[in-house]
């Protein structure tokens, strides 16, 4: 089992954008999706996922690591369009009404189609936000992500702490089927039990021996790391070299342009 | 060889934390170019003796240290270990954990980029370093995406980067298949010619060092129980024994059967069939060909009990891979089989789609006749029980008597029943007398043997054992199988993965040959490894034994020998015989 946001080795124009450059649309997606939300953004949140989604393809990122996200995300998707479809309290349209139960402005027995659209837009806000570091990550390699934080003043030991949490990731998963199998094997079958059963009994015999796993692993980890000079006081050399180029320029200004449209949109 | 020695410890004793003394008055000295294999069975300190070395201790694991130790001029208890790292490389036994970057390139820069070494210098080295390691071209390619020789290869360049004077290998083979152990033997083989480097490498593999090693140390309980050149040490197969060490087969058939006489001090397989036709010829050897049993025959008339029928298993990515091709196997109640072949050919694919694990692509799973699908998670480990290789994979309790309940659980066992099966369980282990202790303390060996317990507890008529040796030392390496053994002389079905073929040879009734995600050879062992031709295609090399008897058959050796106590019947000293 491999983790589904890996870096892929591949030559495309987003492979090869400066990484400063996608450290800013990542930044960028943050800055969007943290303005205040109103019912009315989901044009300009589907112009910045639009823009995701030309980097995705431009990028060659496989579609099924997209399903992937919506997959991960699509319990969460369900639950805020219910829930806000509960309790919006601008609800005005019953879409359902299963009785009536007032708590302050809003009827907890009436789902409302203005409930409904505002779960719809925060779904697609969490999207939007979801879908910005994966692109980063499965384009950039873990040397340019370096040297690219060492740029912006980040400290070596934090930068390398990320660097090796996304490569902890994949070791993380590949133990999780391994234990997933193990435990299958005495018939204790995670996959069948329902996700209140999950919760609340199953993780147990999955997420203890995944820790005390990841305790030895990160020990063994110290152990290469240190032993290759890691933290010694040196200031280290960058291998990667981080040239600027004009698609770079070109792309930085094409982001840039489709944030401040977003932005006008969302306030005009 | 320069003469002054580049690594020395005098007198060194340590102690980790807790007052458990590792290493005991520990003496070693090796020059420029020298190499130097340390045995010892699992707890002899021969880890923390590489520890010692590259200032793991005190800098990671702390304890208490008495002697000198000098490495490269340094001694690492004193210098961080940054400065140790530029003298001293330590290559590990799971090369998983040490790759952490995305690329081979960026894998390779890692280390000499901490120490601010030149860029083109460390460019410079990355490409000697893989060239080294036969690894070139795959620059750019993730080391996840390597097999388990590649990867231990790319861990080693990585720091041959760090441009060490010393390079201390932890058993750096004990984790790979038939290729990948022959891949990285020769890459190290290479470093060795280079003449600069100072190796030292612990391992278990006797054989496999054996043409390497300038001097041997064999460590008991952190104590130096013999020293001396491969010649010397490997002479003494009693103190070996002893030490829970493996004396390579033809030197322990010089010592015990030959008695040492005109042969090499490292002799090869024709040194030894030659010096045994001599002897046959003088007639202080016989040959009995009847002294040894005709093997079991295969006319298993019992009803199959696990059947893959044209069963194809297609892993679905960017790449698909297919891991079984229209494999057809019939497995008959009562057998004992083997399945060898090299990491990637099917083997754990095949007993996964056996319980279930994994979904055929194509075609299908018959267990008794019906087919696995129809059975559920619970059914199906009531009647087939696979046993994996790492047991923390599935241990997380705080007892071993709780460890086994679980399963018992799991399929629905009335209380009043749970107790004896769980007591029968820990009895058919050994381990009755640790049913309380937290199964964390248990040693690696026994914490496997808990591991079948929980399994064997579940009572099921088919037990399959993923690589019963892994990790373990020359002492402990049959005894899961002498659990299969047990389980079979019950009437049990056994099937055991394996890359041992001594293991093999030794309890499998039938041999599969998996290559490339297809049955190559199907039948009894000894006829199996009669096919050598076939068998080298999957880097599967008969037993030692075995080849010798082939060579050997022109004397009337028979073909089915395949152990060494098996060639003691057949060969026997002619005073012997008239006794």
């Amino acid at each position: 089992m491999q983790p589904a946001f890996r870096y892929v080795h591949l030559d495309t124009p987003v492979h090869r954008l400066h990484p400063l450059v996608k450290l800013i649309y990542v930044f960028l997606t943050l800055v969007l999706v943290m303005y205040p939300i109103r019912p009315t953004d989901l044009p300009v949140l589907l112009i910045w996922l639009g823009l995701s989604a030309l980097l995705w393809i431009v990028g060659r990122i496989e579609l099924r690591r997209f399903a992937t996200l919506l997959k991960i995300l699509f319990g969460t998707f369900v639950f805020l369009i219910i829930i806000q479809g509960f309790t919006y309290r601008f609800g005005q349209t019953p879409l359902l009404v299963l009785g009536h139960l007032r708590l302050w402005e809003a009827d907890l027995g009436v789902i409302t189609k203005e409930g409904v659209w505002f779960g719809v837009v925060l779904s697609v806000r969490i999207l939007t936000a979801a879908s910005a570091l994966p692109i980063f990550v499965m384009t950039t390699p873990t040397s340019a992500i370096m040297t690219a934080l060492g740029k912006l003043g980040v400290p070596r030991v934090a930068t390398f702490m990320f660097v090796s949490a996304l490569s902890f990731t994949s070791l993380l998963f590949e133990m999780w089927g391994s234990i997933v199998e193990a435990q299958k094997l005495r018939a204790f079958d995670i996959d069948r039990m329902n996700i209140f059963r999950r919760a609340f009994k199953a993780y147990i015999p999955i997420i203890t021996p995944l820790i005390l796993l990841l305790f030895r692993k990160a020990n063994d980890f110290q152990i290469a790391m240190e032993t290759k000079g890691f933290g010694s006081p040196i200031p280290p050399t960058e291998i990667e070299v981080l040239q600027t180029r004009p698609a770079d320029y070109l792309w930085l200004a094409f982001i840039l342009a489709v944030f401040a449209a977003c932005t006008v949109l969302k306030f005009a | 060889m320069a003469d002054q020695p580049i690594l020395s410890l005098q007198g060194v004793t340590f102690a980790y934390e807790g007052d458990v003394v590792a290493l005991r008055d520990l003496n070693l000295s090796a020059r420029r170019g020298e190499f130097v294999v340390v045995l010892g069975a699992n707890g002899a300190g021969k880890s923390t003796l590489c520890y010692v070395l590259s200032g793991i201790v005190p800098h990671i694991y702390g304890g208490r240290r008495r002697g000198v130790v000098s490495v490269a001029g340094l001694d690492p208890w004193d210098e961080p270990l940054y400065v140790t790292a530029q003298r001293c490389g330590v290559l590990m036994q799971d090369p998983e954990v040490q790759l952490f970057m995305p690329t081979l390139k960026a894998e390779l820069a890692f280390g000499p980029a901490n120490l601010g070494v030149p860029r083109e210098e460390i460019l410079r080295r990355s490409r000697e370093a893989l060239a080294l390691v036969r690894l070139d071209g795959l620059e750019e390619h993730n080391p996840r995406d390597l097999s388990g020789g590649q990867k231990q290869r790319a861990a080693l360049a990585s720091v041959l980067t760090m441009a060490p004077q010393v390079m201390v290998l932890d058993e750096p083979t004990s984790q790979l298949d038939p290729l990948g152990r022959w891949e990285v033997g020769e890459a190290i083989e290479r470093l060795k010619r280079t003449g600069d480097l100072t190796i030292v490498m612990t391992t278990h593999e006797t054989e496999e060092v054996l043409h390497l090693a300038d001097q041997v140390l064999v460590l008991e309980e952190g104590r130096t129980v013999l020293q001396g050149s491969p010649a010397e040490v490997f002479s003494r197969t009693d103190v070996l024994e002893a030490a829970g060490v493996k004396t390579p087969v033809l030197m322990r058939i010089c010592a015990e059967l030959l008695g040492n006489e005109n042969v090499p001090a490292i002799p090869s397989l024709s040194d030894v069939a030659r010096r045994i036709r001599e002897l046959v010829a003088a007639g202080r050897l016989t040959v009995s060909p009847e002294a040894l049993p005709p093997p079991p025959s295969l006319t298993n008339n019992g009803p199959v009990i696990l059947e893959a029928r044209d069963l194809t298993v297609v892993y679905p990515g960017p790449r698909p891979v297919i891991a079984l091709r229209g494999v057809n196997l019939q497995i008959r109640e009562g057998e004992f089989i083997g399945i060898v072949g090299q990491n990637g050919s099917g083997k754990s694919t095949l007993v996964k789609s056996f319980v279930g694990l994994l979904r055929p692509t194509q075609g299908d799973v018959l267990f008794r006749g019906k087919s696995i699908r129809r059975f559920s998670v619970g059914e199906i480990a009531r009647r087939i029980g696979l046993v994996l290789q790492n047991p923390d994979y599935q241990l997380f309790t705080p007892s071993c008597r709780e460890e086994i309940r679980f399963g018992l659980r799991n399929i629905g066992v009335r209380p009043e029943e749970m107790d004896a099966r769980v007591e029968e369980a820990l009895r058919m282990v050994g381990l009755e007398m640790y049913g309380d202790l937290f199964p964390f303390r248990l040693s690696f060996g026994d914490r496997r043997k808990l591991a079948v317990a929980s399994i064997l507890a579940l009572g099921p008529e088919v037990l399959i054992l993923d690589e019963p040796t892994t990790a373990q030392d020359h002492r402990g390496r049959y005894q899961l199988a002498e659990l299969a053994r047990r389980f079979h002389e019950r009437g049990g079905t056994v099937i055991m993965i394996t890359h041992d073929v001594d293991l093999a040879a030794r309890y499998a009734q039938r041999l599969v040959v998996l290559w490339e995600g297809q049955v190559l050879l199907d039948g009894p062992t000894a006829e199996v490894f009669r096919h050598p031709e076939e068998l080298r295609r999957s880097f599967v090399v008969p037993p030692m034994a075995a080849q010798l008897a082939a060579e050997l058959a022109p004397l009337g050796v028979p073909s089915h020998v395949m152990t060494v106590e098996d060639l003691y019947r057949v060969l026997r000293p002619a005073s012997q015989r008239e006794a």
